[in-house]
Order: C-alpha cells, then sequence, then structure tokens
C-alpha cells in the first residue's frame, strides 16, 4: 500500500505553532501549547493510524519533494511502522512536557513554547526523513532548542552541563556527517548521481565490507550511541537531566534519546549489514553493561530526578539489546519497549514535577512520607513504578520480554547479564518509591498555595491516560510486532 | 560599443573615488558627503557590475585584467559589503571618535584594491592592486590614534605586509625568470611543455604562494592576524575579515592554479604542493580552533576563529586542485562567511567604548534581558559560524566536507570535522553568556543605531535564507569557473 499523502503538515503545523505562539498573550501560553500539541496529536494519528494499525509492516505512506537537486538531497519523507510509532509518540511527549506548570511560563513563556513547537517539528522531520542529508539537519537542529531550554530555565551551574551534552552530541553527530558524505560519495563513484536517499545508499553498500566502511558504520554508531546514552557514552546525561528543567527532561528522556534508537534500526543496520553483524557481539556487550550499571548508578542516587536519569539509561539498554540483535523480531520489540520506556519515563519525570510542586525537598536520605498526604498521586505513581519494573501487564514487560528472548539466540551471556537488570530495577525502584512515599513523614512542609493538593482534575486524566495505554498495549504487543 | 564596456564597473568606481576624495577635501568640516557619495558609488557599482554580460570572460589591457563570471560577481559581493559596512558602523565611528571623511575614500581605494586583484591576470598588476589594497587598510588600522593597540596594530601590518610584498616580488620575479613571462595565462601555456630552470619556477611559485598564505592567514603565517584584528577599529577589522580575505582567497586560488600541474614535468612538484596545502589546511585548522577557545576578547576570538576558517577554505582550495570544477566550493565558502562576518563585526561595533579595554565576551553577560532581538541575531552568526542547520555556514562546510571527499582526502576532512567540534564551543560560549547569565553592572553597554540593527537584521536574513533555500547561491556560484 503506497499513499502518497502529504505527511509535510507534521513538520509545518508545529512550525507554525511556534511562530503564532509569539501573537499569544503570555497568560494563556500553556494552554495555548496544550491545545496546539493536542491538535498536533490528532493530525499525528489521522495520518499514522492506517499504518500503525496495519495488520502488516509493509504500509508505508511516502512523500517527496525536490529540495536541493544539485546536490541530489530531496525532502523524502517516510512513515511507516518504524516511524510511525515515534512520531506519534513525540506528539504525545509534547502534551506531558507542555502541561507542566513551572518557571517556563513566568519567564519568557513565548520563547518556551516556541522553542517547544520548533523542537517537535525538528523531532518529526527526523524521524520521517528518508534522506540522510535532510535527517542530519533535523537531527543538528534539535539541539538548539534543547540548549536553550537547559540555559534559560534550567537550574544552577548549567552552563558546564550544557557545553558537555552540546560537545559529545555534536562531536558524534558531525563524525556522523563526513560518514554520510562517504557513503554519498560512493553512491556517485557507482552511479554518477549525487544522492543521500536511504535506499540508494542501501543499494551502494549492499554486500560490501571495506575498512573505510567499517569506520562510517563507527561514525554513525558514535552519533547513536551518544544520543541514547550507551555506555560508556553516557557523561553528559546526569547533570543535564538534573539541571534541565523539567519539559526538558522529559523531551530528552522520552524523545531524543529515541532518536538514537530510531538512528540504529532507520540507518546503521540496513546501511553497514556487515559491519553491525561482525560487531554484534560488542554492541551486545556494550548494551548489557548499560543495563547493568546505569541500574547500580541509580541504586547509589541520593536524588530523586538523577534516579530516574539513571533508570532511564538502564531500560534503554534493553531496547538496545533488542536493536543490536539486528533481526526484524528483535527491532519489532525494541521499537515496542521504546514506546513502554517512553511513556514510562515521561509519567515517572511528570510525577516527579507533580511532587516537586507539592514538596520542595526530594532528596532520597531520608524518608518522606508523602503517600498519606497525596494518595490517589501516588497511587499513579505506584503503577508507574510497576510499570518501570516491567510488571506482567504492562508495555514495559512484554517488551522486556520479547527483547530477551530475541537476544537471547544473539548472546545467552549479555541477556543473562542484562536480565540481572530487571532485578536491579525492583531495587532502585522501589526504594525511590518507599522514600518518597513512605516513612515518618518528618520533612513535609506543605507549599502554601498547591501543597495540600492531591492529584486531580487535568493531571489526572493525563496520567490516567497513559495508565490506560501501557496497560491496553501491554495485553496487544501484537500491534507492534506484526507477525515479526 | 567600446570595447572598454565590460569595465565600466571598475571606471565607475575609480571615478566615484576621485569624486569622494574630492568632496572629503572640499567639505572638511563635515563627514556626511563623504560618506553619501561612497555609498552612491558603491551602489552605483554593485549595480553596473551586476549588468555586465559576462557570458564570455573577457580579458582587457592586453589580457592582464580579466573581466568574467567571478570578477563581476566578487565586484558585486565587495560592494555589497562595503554598503553593509558604512551603513551599519556609521555610529561606531562616531563614538570612537574617528568618523572622519578620509575614512570613506580610503575604504572605497581598499575595496577597489580588493576587486582589482581578483582580476588581475599579470604578477605585476597583481602586486599593484594588492598594494593599492593594503596601503588604505594599514593606515584604517591606525585610525584610533590615541589607543595604543591601533598603533601597534598598524605598524605590525603595515612592516610585515611590506616584508610580505617584497617576499611576493621576489616570487614573481624568479617566476619571470624561470618562464620570461609575468602574465598568467602564457605560464600556463609554458607549464604544458614545462622547459628551462624549473627549480628556479618552484622557488618563485613556492614564495608568491607564501605571501598569499600570509595574507589570508594560514597558519603558520598567521601571528600577525589577531593584534591586527584586535587593534583596528571594528569596522575595519570587519573589511579585513571580508572584503581582504576573499580577494586574497581568490588570487590564492588563481596561484594554486597558476601552472597546468597534470604535466609530466611538474607532476612531483604538485604533490608536494598538494601536501603543503594539506599540512597548511591542517595546522590551521588545529590551531585556530584550538586556541579560540581560550580567547576572552571577542575581537582575538573572531580573528582565530578567522583562522579556523581559513583552514576549510584551504581544504576547498585542495579539492579543486584535484579536480577544477569543485572551486564552487571555495566560492560558496567564501560568499557564506563574508556574509555572517559582516553581521557579527557590525555587531561587534555596536558596543560601548570602553577605556583602554576592547569587547571582551564577558560584556555580553546578560544581554538577553536587555536585547533580545540582540541576543537572537548573535546567535544565529554565532550558529553559523559553528555550522549549524538553516544557515548558510553549515552549507558552507558541506561543500568543502563534501568536495574534499569526493577527492579522496577522507583524513582530512574528519580533522575538519572535528576541529568544528573544538571550535563550536567556542561559538556556543558568547551564547551562553548572554542567555544563562544576569546581566553583569561592569558589563559593557550595547546600543546600535536603526541602520546598524538593519544591516544586522538584512544579513541575518540572507543567512538564514540561504541556510534554508541555498538552490539559487549553489547555482550561481557553481557556474563559476576559474579561468587560465
Amino acid at each position: 500500500m503506497v499513499n502518497y499523502n502529504s505527511l509535510t503538515v507534521l513538520l509545518t503545523v508545529p512550525l507554525v505553532a511556534s511562530m503564532l505562539a509569539w501573537f499569544i498573550p503570555k497568560g494563556i501560553q500553556r494552554l495555548y501549547a496544550v491545545f496546539s500539541s493536542l491538535c498536533i496529536l490528532a493530525l499525528t494519528l489521522y495520518q499514522a493510524a492506517p499504518v500503525l494499525f496495519a495488520s502488516t509492516s509493509a504500509a508505508v505512506i511516502e512523500h517527496k519533494l525536490a529540495w536541493l537537486p544539485e546536490i541530489g538531497v530531496s525532502l523524502n519523507f517516510r512513515l511507516d511502522s518504524v516511524s510511525g510509532w515515534f512520531v506519534a509518540l513525540n506528539a504525545i511527549v509534547a502534551i506531558l512536557a507542555f502541561s507542566l506548570k513551572g518557571v517556563w511560563y513566568r519567564k519568557n513563556p513565548r520563547l518556551f513554547t516556541s522553542l517547544g513547537f520548533f523542537l517537535v517539528s525538528a523531532l518529526n522531520t527526523a524521524f520521517l526523513s528518508a534522506d540522510l542529508i535532510v535527517f542530519y539537519l533535523a537531527y543538528e537542529a534539535v539541539f538548539i532548542p534543547m540548549i536553550f531550554m537547559v540555559g534559560i530555565w534550567g537550574e544552577q551551574a548549567k552552563a558546564t552541563a550544557v557545553f558537555r551534552f552540546f560537545l559529545m552530541s555534536f562531536l558524534g553527530s558531525v563524525l556522523m556527517l563526513v560518514s554520510i558524505f562517504y557513503l554519498v560519495n560512493l553512491y556517485h563513484e557507482q552511479s554518477g548521481i549525487y544522492s543521500s536517499n536511504l535506499f540508494d545508499l542501501i543499494q551502494a553498500t549492499a554486500g560490501k565490507n571495506s575498512p573505510n566502511l567499517k569506520w562510517c558504520f563507527i561514525g554513525f554508531f558514535l552519533a547513536f550511541a551518544i544520543k541514547v546514552p550507551l555506555f560508556p557514552f553516557h557523561g553528559w546525561l546526569k547533570d543535564v537531566y538534573t539541571l534541565a528543567p523539567m519539559p526538558a527532561t522529559i523531551w530528552m528522556s522520552a524523545i531524543l534519546s529515541k532518536l538514537g534508537v530510531f538512528g540504529f534500526i532507520r540507518f546503521v543496520s540496513p546501511i553497514f549489514v556487515e559491519s553491525s553483524q561482525g560487531y554484534q557481539g560488542i554492541l551486545l556487550t556494550l548494551a548489557a553493561i548499560s543495563v547493568v550499571y546505569a541500574a547500580f548508578l541509580a541504586i547509589r542516587s541520593n536524588d530523586s530526578k538523577s534516579l530516574l536519569a539513571y533508570s532511564s539509561v538502564s531500560h534503554l539498554g534493553f531496547v538496545m539489546m533488542g536493536v543490536f540483535t539486528f533481526n526484524p523480531g528483535g527491532n519489532a520489540s525494541a521499537i515496542l519497549l521504546s514506546v513502554g520506556h517512553t511513556l514510562v519515563s515521561a509519567m515517572l519525570f511528570y510525577i516527579l514535577h507533580l511532587i516537586q510542586e507539592r514538596q520542595t525537598d526530594l532528596g532520597l536520605e531520608t524518608s518522606h512520607g508523602f503517600a498519606k498526604l497525596y494518595p490517589t498521586l501516588f497511587t499513579v505513581f505506584f503503577i508507574a513504578v510497576l510499570a518501570s519494573m516491567s510488571l506482567p501487564g504492562t508495555l514495559n514487560f512484554a517488551g522486556e520480554f520479547l527483547v530477551l528472548i530475541h537476544s537471547y539466540a544473539a548472546s545467552a551471556l549479555c541477556t543473562i547479564i542484562s536480565g540481572v537488570g530487571v532485578i536491579l530495577g525492583a531495587v532502585y525502584m522501589l526504594k525511590f518509591y518507599q522514600q518518597l512515599g513512605f516513612g515518618k513523614n518528618t520533612t513535609v512542609t506543605i507549599n502554601s498555595n498547591t501543597g495540600a493538593k492531591d492529584l486531580a482534575g487535568y493531571d489526572l486524566v493525563v496520567l490516567s491516560v497513559l495508565v490506560l495505554m501501557l496497560i491496553y498495549f501491554g495485553f496487544q504487543p501484537e500491534i507492534f510486532l506484526k507477525g515479526n | 560599443m567600446s570595447e572598454l564596456e565590460p569595465a565600466y564597473p571598475w571606471i565607475a568606481f575609480s571615478m566615484g573615488i576621485l569624486i569622494t576624495m574630492l568632496v572629503s577635501v572640499v567639505r572638511i568640516d563635515t563627514k556626511r558627503p563623504a560618506q553619501i557619495f561612497a555609498l552612491l558609488t558603491l551602489v552605483v557599482t554593485l549595480f553596473l557590475s551586476m549588468s555586465v554580460n559576462v557570458e564570455t570572460p573577457q580579458s582587457l589591457f592586453n589580457g592582464v585584467f580579466e573581466i568574467s563570471a567571478l570578477t563581476t560577481t566578487a565586484l558585486s559581493l565587495l560592494c555589497g559589503l562595503g554598503i553593509f559596512f558604512i551603513i551599519g558602523t556609521s555610529r561606531y565611528l562616531t563614538k570612537e571618535e574617528i568618523h572622519l571623511s578620509d575614512y570613506y575614500h580610503l575604504l572605497l581605494i581598499l575595496i577597489l584594491g580588493a576587486s582589482v586583484l581578483i582580476c588581475s591576470k599579470d604578477l605585476l598588476v597583481t602586486f599593484i592592486a594588492l598594494e593599492v589594497m593594503s596601503l588604505p587598510a594599514y593606515t584604517l588600522a591606525g585610525f584610533r590614534r590615541n589607543d595604543s593597540r591601533s598603533n601597534e596594530a598598524a605598524i605590525k601590518y603595515f612592516i610585515l605586509g611590506g616584508v610580505v610584498g617584497a617576499v611576493f616580488l621576489l616570487g614573481a620575479s624568479f617566476i619571470f625568470g624561470a618562464t620570461g613571462t609575468t602574465h598568467l595565462s602564457e605560464i600556463y601555456t609554458w607549464s604544458q611543455k614545462a622547459q628551462g630552470d624549473l627549480t628556479l619556477f618552484y622557488m618563485g611559485h613556492i614564495l608568491i604562494l607564501i605571501s598569499f598564505l600570509f595574507k589570508v592567514a594560514a597558519v603558520p603565517f598567521h601571528f600577525w592576524k589577531p593584534d591586527v584584528y584586535e587593534g583596528s577599529p571594528t569596522s575595519v577589522t570587519g573589511i579585513m575579515a571580508t572584503v581582504m580575505s576573499t580577494a586574497s582567497f581568490v588570487v590564492l586560488a588563481r596561484i594554486l592554479h597558476i601552472a597546468d600541474f597534470k604535466s609530466p614535468e611538474l607532476a612531483p612538484y604538485f604533490e608536494t604542493l598538494k601536501q603543503l596545502i594539506r599540512v597548511a589546511a591542517v595546522l590551521s585548522l588545529i590551531i585556530g580552533s584550538a586556541i579560540v577557545i581560550t580567547q576572552t576578547n571577542l575581537k582575538r576570538m573572531l580573528a582565530y576563529s578567522s583562522i579556523s576558517h581559513t583552514g576549510y577554505v584551504l581544504l576547498g582550495l585542495l579539492g579543486s586542485m584535484n579536480q577544477p570544477d569543485l572551486i564552487y566550493s571555495v566560492w560558496i565558502y567564501l560568499f557564506g562567511y563574508s556574509l555572517m562576518t559582516c553581521g557579527l563585526f557590525v555587531l561587534v561595533s555596536q558596543s560601548e567604548p570602553k577605556l583602554d579595554a576592547g569587547v571582551e565576551l564577558i560584556d555580553l553577560t546578560g544581554l538577553m534581558k536587555k536585547q533580545p532581538f540582540n541576543v537572537v541575531m548573535w546567535s544565529l552568526f554565532l550558529f553559523s559560524m559553528a555550522g549549524m542547520p538553516f544557515t548558510i555556514g553549515f552549507f558552507t562546510k558541506y561543500f568543502v566536507f563534501i568536495s574534499s571527499v569526493n577527492t579522496g582526502e577522507v583524513f582530512y576532512v574528519v580533522i575538519a570535522a572535528l576541529c568544528a567540534v573544538v571550535s563550536a564551543y567556542a561559538y556556543l560560549r558568547p551564547i551562553a553568556l548572554m542567555v544563562m547569565r544576569d546581566a553583569d553592572p561592569s558589563a559593557a553597554e550595547w546600543k546600535g543605531s536603526v541602520a546598524s540593527h538593519s544591516v544586522v537584521a538584512v544579513s541575518a536574513a540572507i543567512v538564514f535564507a540561504l541556510g534554508v533555500m541555498p538552490n539559487a547561491l549553489i547555482h550561481l556560484l557553481k557556474g563559476i569557473p576559474l579561468q587560465h
């Protein structure tokens, strides 16, 4: 099924929303942002639903526009069972990120909304583009709003964190750019025309295994491994996650990290078939180490936000295990787990923000006993914690289970090691929940205006929808697998 | 139809200079008339140069003066830059109390010299044009008479420039000794069956090469640049960084294509020559981008940044040595770099003067609160310098990289890419200061006239527009070969 429907609206509508934000009164920016991102979600689902809920994974929507004919770069958008989920997730995460109240709606709210929608547009471009140069452009463009968000609304001492984040990501992506040039040139040598289209480049490298291609593989690998991040490229992560304003943290952990996952599935495994098979052992080992190492870091964390940051890395390690199986089944389960991880990690950060609004001290050295104060909030929180621990019945369980099944065939040892991560995940998540929720509430200080309220109203609706999605998809993983 | 018709822009330019000079002598009490006549001269020349028919390249004055797409396009660019600087820095000159009518005719002579330098097809004419360009530059560099750094800049520039002029003459005389001519196209014809004292030719070639590597400040001939940039009035520094380096790079391209190096006699020397350019490019990249991150003075920072940009252009020239039709990557680089540098220097000139101190990075602290519009402009230009997407800076690097990859210089592209990451830190730092810090009371004030704001906005608009739709520019510059 090939349908030449216009996919460009998924880029242009957020971009227009980003510009319109400057004409909306400051007081209703949050309303505007949430409403617009709901519209974007509706639009995305309208475009993506035929592909996402098709019975086979062959359903594709393509849209092609000429852009730079001189150098063979075209706006070649492709919505299939890989990119479709990420585009949908992007719209969902945008709603969550825009829903949070905070300093970003008090200080320069227009800039925040504008940057946010620019980010959504750039991410959609990155996920949809089947042209490597356009993908690279969008991939780089994602940095710009991120830098400004952390820079303007982040907490103190953020400059170093921003620099480290930017420079490490830039290092990876620049090397990827050089690799793209090499591939483009390779195709040019074979066919005499310039093209950076994914399928042309796949054709150019098919059946080849030169040392230069290995270097190109490393260029791509570095870019995406830093983005995910995979051990040992996680150095930038903790400071940025903890110092960033909460919407930026949600964006980074829930969707920016998926850019790396997406990049591996979309570009690395089809273009570098030989190299990815050749390095599979190393890659799986790195993923397994990520799972366990980040879990230990999470156990050692004394700060709620950094605990969640490391738990995110640990779970992304599972996703990468699925990606590095380099077979359709493993990739499909990695996408499944990505969806679960996106929803759960966005939810956890969202809940953390809600607690932060009510209470200032969230250190994990002492127990706080907030559960008595906010019973509904902590019930939802508990569901999220269980989902994060991949309790059967949630999407994350289906994902981790399937990933481990597929990776067992590739490397039993790595699978066993990362299996330990599931147990460690229970350790830190339960500790996290226990320290915040139970114990003597000695540290409770009620914030004057919001401190006493339990979860209700809008936030309750949002979180309930997420919980329902997690459980519904948990029982219907077939939607993602499509027979793989 | 006079045979001089194609040269009308240059003739009109020269007459305009004479009128401006006369006006400045007659109305010595005010500088306004000189300014207006200078602008008029540039505007008229701009229109004339755009209307010259250059479908077939022509040579005038016994073939020493080339009129082709290259030279008229370059003249248009130089005039455009001149207009931008005259409009944009008028208030700066008043602030610095150096707003004298002499400034304008010196500036015009400098631009005329630069444009004749580009047209020149004879080593002696090149020398004369070089001096016509440089002598006003020495004078203009010392325009801030009361500042010892400006005096230092002028003297340093003058002495070193004089030595380099002598080196060029020596090289030209060696070439004359070897080939019996100073005419570039005759040298090319000679080289096709090179005979006689080849060593003499090589020595002469290396000497004239060195003199222009000095002019473009390639490492190891870069040491004059930071001091001269820092000491000169900002408007003059801007002219040096754009007009003078563009002209010098075009001559450098001519020097590198002076002979038919494919001929068997010259082939071994050609390999050495390429090696030399590689070394100069890599050194400029590494030293430029390593030192740029340590600078605290804005103009010194821009000086080192331009040294690293010299490295990129040299890479482009290297590509064109391997494959002459790739020279357009150099043209695109020069065009884009001139535009963003012009914008940046006009921005720098908006700072209020302080006693005995230049414009420091610290002075940008907290600009977000005071001038949010200017922060957007700064960020756009700095991102463009760093090669981020949606700015012309991305495409300038893009074409240099891809032409180098095309010609098999992948290793040097990787080095250039890594240097781009390093220098990205330097470009991000001012943005971080502007956005992340609160205003510092000791920071300088920034005030621009409406004129200078509009110049900045126009060049920012071009930088952005070409970053999104570079088609027209690529098409235009791709069709400009280097004539022999």
